[in-house]
């Protein structure tokens, strides 16, 4: 997820380096790199095209506007963006109407993705964070995906879940601490190949 | 790690995930400050959480989203800081050339100040001297000159044109050139870039012995007596007054 600079490749946080010094190049870049995930996102919180472009125009221009305070210790480039990504679409669906928000619930869905074209598509890290998705027990599953994607907070949670708070969040810790053995290895080599940037 | 019950594990988790209550975000701020392994593990948790969206189907987004990102951040682009920029890597050649500027205005404030500075004075001289010298081109034909001398003898002015610029290491000079004796230096001069020249002129004692005024080109600092041919020459006449 982390591009690392390979031959005429600029690295991501040489691209936010060339965004502080205004070049507009570089956001461009970031773009073709990140906008896909960024509007896929966007799209698989809000539900909506028109939203999803609003949040993923939204968060590039968050990025242009905030580049002087990308803190490199706080994450990759990649992980900033999908933060603004997230926050803000989260923000606009706590915004929309109860109907619209219960139209998002009923999409949640109990699979990862399996389509031929992703599985062809799926490579490296994406690859591995579907396998080790599916690989999650469905209540946790469910659990994370439903407190990253609708952005609800643990006590909606647990109400829509209808399970106890301290079970809700138990599952999580459980989903994601499955999730940190599964793709250890994964992130490793990602976050080494960014530093040879 | 020590044991879980030390750690609030389970609201990492939410940290992490964005969905932990505001009102409970302090506590756990407070306990990552001085808890490195729950920091490591916050870390940990926010790698993971990073990547969940790779596992989702890739939409392309609309292509207008670029044009209209692009734009609005061109327009927000930071244009004090864009003229700073340029400002501070022209701030040598600026300060150079303002100095040059101010210095060859000085200079040239200089030359015409002290041009004109002649001016009334040979101006009053002209309309009531004591004896005026018409010099004429010898071997620049184009060139003359007027010599007002005043009534009590004690200083003059010549007004010259069509010289032209001497090269540097030498000047012109002005002769009293008398009947008998060497002749008397009257001053030296070099014209602007216009061929002109406005010269104060220290005449001899005794005019009356002066049978011409001549002008020649020497070397730098003067000559004794003149070395260069005759540029200007004209003969000394009593004026009785307009």
């Amino acid at each position: 997820m982390g591009r690392a600079a390979a031959g005429d490749t600029p690295a991501d946080p040489d691209l936010v380096r060339r965004m502080r010094q205004g070049d507009e190049s570089a956001l461009e870049l970031l773009y073709n790199r990140y906008g896909g995930l960024v509007y896929s996102l966007a799209m698989r919180i809000v539900g909506d095209p028109e939203l999803a472009r609003e949040v993923l125009q939204d968060t590039f221009l968050r990025s242009w506007d905030g580049r002087a305070t990308y803190d490199p210790q706080r994450g990759r480039v990649a992980w900033w963006l999908m933060g603004i990504a997230r926050n803000g679409a989260v923000d606009l669906l706590r915004s929309r109407t109860h109907q619209a928000r219960l139209r998002e619930r009923e999409r949640l869905s109990a699979d990862v993705p399996t389509n031929e074209k992703d599985t062809a598509e799926a490579f490296g890290l994406r690859r591995d964070v579907m396998h080790a998705l599916r690989a999650l027990p469905t209540a946790q599953r469910a659990a994370i995906e439903l407190a990253y994607y609708s952005g609800m907070t643990q006590t909606e949670i647990a109400r829509v879940l209808n399970e106890p708070l301290g079970t809700v969040k138990s599952r999580m810790r459980e989903a994601l601490d499955r999730l940190r053995g599964l793709l250890a290895s994964s992130l490793e080599r990602d976050v080494e190949g960014g530093r040879q940037s | 790690m020590t044991d879980d019950r030390d750690h609030p594990l389970d609201d990492l988790a939410m940290y992490a995930l964005g969905t932990l209550a505001e009102a409970e975000r302090p506590r756990i701020d407070a306990h990552l400050v001085a808890c490195d392994e729950c920091m490591q593990r916050l870390a940990d948790y926010r790698g993971v959480v990073g990547v969940l969206p790779l596992a989702l189907p890739v939409t392309p987004p609309p292509a207008a989203a670029w044009r209209t990102i692009q734009a609005v951040a061109r327009s927000r682009r930071p244009r004090a800081r864009r003229w700073q920029t340029a400002l501070y890597a022209a701030r040598w050649p600026a300060v150079t050339a303002a100095l040059l500027a101010v210095v060859t205005w000085n200079i040239v404030l200089q030359r015409e100040l002290a041009w004109y500075a002649h001016g009334p004075q040979v101006e009053a001289l002209s309309r009531r001297p004591g004896r005026m010298v018409i010099l004429k081109g010898a071997a620049v034909p184009a060139a003359n000159a007027r010599m007002f001398i005043a009534a009590d003898g004690g200083h003059g002015h010549l007004a010259i044109t069509g010289l032209t610029r001497l090269p540097k290491g030498r000047t012109y000079q002005v002769w009293f050139i008398r009947m008998q004796g060497p002749p008397i230096v009257g001053g030296a001069f070099d014209v602007d870039s216009r061929g002109r020249a406005w010269v104060s002129i220290d005449p001899p004692t005794k005019l009356e012995e002066v049978r011409e005024v001549t002008v020649t080109e020497e070397p730098l600092p003067g000559s004794a007596a003149p070395t260069g041919a005759t540029l200007l020459d004209g003969r000394l006449e009593r004026v009785t007054g307009r």
